[in-house]
């Protein structure tokens, strides 16, 4: 009889919801007034798609083995074209815009964030810079540039629209949330049943088996960093919407939670490996413990040490449960081996 | 020979640096003075120092650290503490300091070899712990009175000279605290055995496990170094601010690592010199200056590192990708 495969293989993903069901237990004993409430679900949820459109824009790029350091730049740079285009189309009167020139203005930070997306992935691809380098580069050159254009302000003024995208309800649910899981759902497919995803993965954990089996390698690795900057765009106007404005350097502290939040999902940073289902539920983790810690007023700077010290357990629990995991199989050869060679009482008897 | 020359990335660097300072000094003669050199060279001795740390971390592991600032930034502010209330003199506080370092550096060598992870995400959990503690028990607080040695030996001055306006100038010593930092990684890197190492794990564990390197000594060693320099540089910092703002070094790790990289440095590990990592931070202090005398914005300033990022890992990825498609070029010839 075969044994579905989710039951046969120990699932991260099981693991992690187990511990998502505890921390939400521990977090609502700790704070019992303000943690298991309907507002307070509510505004996880608006919190929510910001992290997770980032790491989820890292964590496709981790698939493939690679890494999207310029990815807060990007999001960015989307705002901050954004409003220059609202602004070149609309004037002064920007916050008054319509619906049109407000979709306008987007397409224009889409493509902005897209054409850097281009850039990044052709430098990869092409002329096969190292993914670390080649976003490095561009992150310090976006964060450059936005300041330049921004001169270190923060602009605001947006359509009623745009700041619908992150801030508005629809059916008693945040836009932001449906766009999430609009989005993950699109991914899904994605990743799972089409050619680009599955190259992705192929990509990912043999790049030169990937060649030889006839997958365009440096098309698929492009497509991927455009996807990882259309995750930058869709952050910037969930961001606008929710800050009511632009700045240079918004967010620059994701930068490490995303790549926690690909570590704690079980991506492998070398690439080849990584659900989407383990993302979400890293992300849905990282959310209820900042919401939660933040409800008991905890010091900013105590939950970022906090973060530390999570990454720090889990590398060591994930390393002990591998060796655990060995040293069982390594038995159990071993027992299967003296099976084979001797009677099972000798094999007893051996043992003693 | 020339071409020889033209296959080191730090001959680019070298003629990069040469067209800057002429373009510079074309416009602005100020540029090239004894004064002005002597000016940034000292605020770039921070970063050289941290740099030649990161240059260790980068070729030993291939992947970088990140936690060097924080490191370097908790020793800083303890140091600063710890001199007000004890007292003691700069030699006192430069042992302390790397001593501070060297412990925190070796919690980042003690995990990355016991777990076998890759050395960025351990060093990302390290630095929101130092930075973050720091934060939470000193709750930002800036220190704006540090001892008086802070200021002696920020101020000591070599071949002092007296400016037109009436100021006095000359070469700092932290540009020498730099030299030396340099002199002795060379010789650990180029004439030890355990700086072979290094370069032997860098290029492939198993084998240098196989040849009989020790790899956790040698880990060890890399993180302690890398502790001992940001307490170092820590202390070559407040000399020269003399004053500590708890997160003005923390960021700029990140910048550091660029100039490695710049200066040659491969991300897979196992190569990457001294003189290219000394060029690749000259070279972001002499844009820094540049643009400054130039008169152009600060906000300039990573739009130019950026462009020479960018333009020098594509130049030397090209011409890596140059020489692969030569050499299956020879082979398809020989058969």
């Amino acid at each position: 009889m075969r044994i579905p495969l989710v039951l046969r293989r120990p699932s991260a993903s099981r693991t992690l919801a187990v511990v998502l069901v505890a921390i939400v237990l521990f977090m609502s004993a700790l704070n019992p007034q303000r943690f298991p409430t309907l507002g307070n679900l509510i505004s996880m949820s608006y919190q929510l798609p910001i992290v997770a459109f980032l790491s989820l824009g890292m964590m496709v790029t981790m698939l493939s083995g690679g890494i999207n350091l310029g990815i807060i730049a990007t999001a960015n740079f989307t705002g901050i074209v954004t409003v220059l285009v609202l602004r070149a189309l609309a004037g002064e009167a920007a916050d008054e815009a319509g619906v049109g020139v407000a979709l306008l203005a987007m397409g224009g930070g889409l493509a902005a964030a897209l054409g850097i997306g281009a850039i990044t992935g052709w430098l990869i691809a092409y002329v096969e810079v190292p993914a670390i380098l080649a976003t490095l580069a561009m992150m310090t050159l976006l964060n450059g540039v936005n300041l330049v254009i921004t001169k270190g302000y923060t602009l605001s003024g947006f359509p009623e629209f745009l700041l619908g995208v992150g801030n508005g309800m629809a059916w008693g649910v945040p836009i932001p949330f449906l766009i999430l899981i609009a989005v993950v759902a699109l991914l899904a497919i994605l990743l799972k049943r089409t050619r680009t995803g599955l190259s992705l993965f192929l990509l990912g954990s043999n790049p030169i088996a990937a060649r030889f089996s006839n997958v365009p390698v440096r098309a698929v690795l492009v497509r991927d960093y455009l996807l990882s900057s259309g995750f930058a765009a869709l952050t910037a106007f969930i961001m606008m919407g929710q800050l009511n404005s632009v700045k240079a350097n918004y967010a620059e502290s994701y930068l490490l939670v995303s790549v926690l939040a690909c570590f704690l999902g079980g991506v492998d940073p070398f690439g080849g490996a990584g659900s989407l289902s383990g993302m979400v539920l890293a992300v849905v983790i990282l959310q209820v413990v900042s919401t939660g810690v933040n409800l008991l007023r905890m010091d900013p700077f105590f939950i970022q040490a906090m973060w530390g010290f999570i990454i720090l357990v889990l590398i060591a629990a994930t390393f002990l449960g591998g060796r655990l995991q060995e040293r069982r199989r390594l038995r159990a050869a071993r027992a299967a081996q003296q099976g084979a060679e001797r009677p099972s009482g000798d094999a007893r008897a051996a043992v003693e | 020979m020339l071409r020889g020359l033209l296959r080191h990335n730090e001959t680019y660097l070298v003629l990069l640096i040469l067209a800057l300072c002429a373009g510079i000094t074309l416009a602005n003669p100020a540029f090239l003075t004894f004064e002005n050199v002597a000016g940034f060279l000292k605020s770039c001795s921070m970063v050289g120092i941290m740099a030649v740390g990161a240059l260790f971390v980068l070729v030993l592991a291939g992947s970088p650290d990140v936690s060097f600032t924080a490191i370097a930034q908790v020793v800083e502010y303890a140091i600063a503490i710890a001199t007000l209330r004890w007292g003691g003199n700069i030699y006192v506080a430069i042992l302390a300091a790397a001593s501070m370092g060297v412990l925190m550096g070796l919690v980042n060598g003690v995990i990355i070899h016991s777990f076998r992870v890759p050395t960025i995400i351990v060093t990302i959990a390290t630095f929101n712990i130092y930075f973050g503690m720091l934060y939470v028990i000193t709750a930002g607080k800036l220190i704006n009175v540090v001892h008086p040695m802070f200021r002696e030996f920020g101020h000591a001055l070599l071949f002092p000279q007296t400016s037109k306006i009436g100021g006095t100038y000359g070469l700092s010593l932290m540009p020498l605290v730099w030299l030396a930092v340099v002199v002795v990684a060379w010789f650990i890197l180029r004439r030890t055995f355990l700086g072979r190492s290094v370069f032997a794990i860098g290029g492939n564990e198993i084998a240098a496990e196989r040849m009989g390197v020790n790899t956790l000594r040698t880990r060890l060693f890399v993180f302690g170094f890398v502790g001992l320099l940001s307490g170092v540089a820590a202390v070559v910092h407040l000399s020269i601010v003399q004053s500590v703002v708890p997160n003005i070094i923390v960021g700029k790790e990140l910048e550091v690592i660029a100039a490695v990289v710049l200066g040659g440095a491969s991300v897979f590990g196992g190569k990457g010199t001294l003189t290219g990592t000394v060029l690749g931070v000259l070279l972001f202090a002499i844009l820094n200056n540049g643009l400054t005398l130039l008169d152009f914005s600060s906000y300039w300033y990573n739009v130019a590192i950026g462009v020479v990022i960018t333009v020098a890992i594509t130049n030397s990825a090209y011409q890596q990708l140059r020489r692969e498609k030569a050499r299956v070029h020879v082979k398809v010839e020989a058969r």
